[in-house]
C-alpha cells in the first residue's frame, strides 16, 4: 500500500461523495485522475483491504429497533442453539464468547414487539429460564465510530 | 411502532443494504435496479444524511489489513451515578470504536460496553488496563470471541 492508496482509502472511509460521479470528486480531492482512483479502489477490494462499500444507517431513526442479546447454554447445546438463533434473518451477528453467557447476538427488527417475540421464541425453543437470556438494548450511546462497523473481533 | 418509511424509501433501503456496486456510477446503477432516476436516489440519501438516518457511506476496511487486527468486547460494572463521567472517559480512548450504556438484569451486572482495538491481544490488554486506571472501574471483563457464528451486514426486514 503506497501513499496514494492510503489517501484513496482515507477519502473512501470518510464521506463517500453523494454525487453521480463520486470517484471524480475523490480524484479531485486526492489530486489524480478518476481512472487511477477507481483502479486503486478495485485493487483495495481485491486484496481484501476494503471489505465492502456500504451505508451505515441509524436503524432507530429509520424506525427500526435493534438490540444486543445473549443466552447461556450448556456446551453440548451450543451448535443447536446457534443454528436456531442464526436462522432468524433479523439476527445480523452472533458470536460464541468465553463468558457465562456464551452466545451473543445482535438483532434488527421493525419494532420492539418483534424483538421481544423473537427472544421469547428462542427462550422457549432452547428451554431456557428467563434468567438465562439477556435483552440489552442501548440506553445511551457514548461513541460509535462507523468506520469500525465491521471490525473483526478477537479470535 | 411500525416502519415510518415511504414505499420509495423502502425500495432505496432494500438496494442500499446490499452495499454499493463497485462501478464508476454506483448511485446510477442502484437507481436503475429499483427503477428510479439517480437524482431521486441522491435526493433521498442527502435528506437522510441531513436528518441523521444516514450516518455515512464509505468503505468498510478490514482491520487485519490496516494493522488493527484485534477487537475485543469489554464490559464494565459502573456505579449508576458515575456512568456519565466514566462513559465519557472510556469513550475518549482512540482505541475504542463503540461505547454504550446498556441495562442490567439480576443475572448480569455489567452496564457499560466498549469495543477496544489493537494490533494484537497484548496491546488490547494494555489498553484495557489503562482504561480501567483512567476511569477507576475495577470490575470489568473481556468477552473474548471463541467463534463467529453468523455475520451479515445489517439487514432491514421489510413489510412486517
Amino acid at each position: 500500500m503506497d501513499d496514494m492508496d492510503r489517501k484513496v482509502l482515507a477519502a473512501l472511509q470518510h464521506d463517500f461523495p453523494l454525487s453521480q460521479e463520486p470517484y471524480k470528486v475523490i480524484a479531485e480531492k486526492v489530486g489524480t485522475g478518476v481512472e487511477e482512483v477507481f483502479k486503486r479502489v478495485r485493487a483495495l477490494v481485491d486484496t481484501g483491504a476494503i471489505r465492502r462499500l456500504g451505508a451505515s444507517l441509524d436503524s432507530r431513526k429509520l424506525g427500526y429497533r435493534s438490540t444486543l442479546a445473549a443466552v447461556r447454554v450448556a456446551d453440548g447445546d451450543i451448535d443447536s442453539a446457534s443454528a436456531a438463533i442464526s436462522a432468524y434473518p433479523e439476527v445480523t451477528h452472533s458470536y460464541l464468547r468465553n463468558s457465562e453467557f456464551n452466545i451473543w447476538f445482535t438483532l434488527i427488527a421493525a419494532n420492539e414487539a418483534r424483538i421481544a417475540e423473537i427472544l421469547e421464541e428462542i427462550r422457549l425453543h432452547l428451554s431456557l429460564d428467563s434468567d438465562d437470556i439477556l435483552n440489552l438494548p442501548v440506553e445511551i450511546l457514548f461513541k460509535l465510530d462507523a468506520r469500525f462497523n465491521a471490525a473483526k473481533t478477537q479470535k | 411502532m411500525e416502519s415510518i418509511l415511504s414505499d420509495l424509501e423502502k425500495r432505496i433501503l432494500a438496494v442500499l443494504q446490499k452495499g454499493l456496486p463497485l462501478t464508476l456510477t454506483p448511485y446510477r446503477d442502484m437507481a436503475g435496479e429499483i427503477g428510479i432516476e439517480p437524482e431521486q436516489l441522491l435526493e433521498v440519501l442527502r435528506r437522510w444524511d441531513a436528518d441523521g438516518r444516514l450516518r455515512r457511506i464509505g468503505a468498510v476496511v478490514s482491520h487485519v489489513k490496516v494493522g488493527l487486527s484485534v477487537g475485543s468486547m469489554v464490559v464494565w460494572e459502573v456505579e449508576p451515578d458515575l456512568v456519565g463521567e466514566v462513559g465519557r472517559t472510556l469513550a475518549s480512548f482512540s482505541q475504542v470504536s463503540h461505547a454504550y450504556q446498556r441495562p442490567t438484569s439480576p443475572s448480569w451486572r455489567f452496564n457499560f460496553y466498549t469495543m477496544v482495538h489493537g494490533a494484537d491481544s497484548d496491546e488490547v490488554d494494555r489498553t484495557v488496563r489503562q482504561m480501567s486506571k483512567a476511569c477507576g472501574v475495577k470490575k470489568y471483563c473481556q468477552l473474548h470471541t471463541k467463534r463467529e457464528l453468523k455475520k451479515v451486514p445489517p439487514t432491514y426486514i421489510m413489510g412486517r
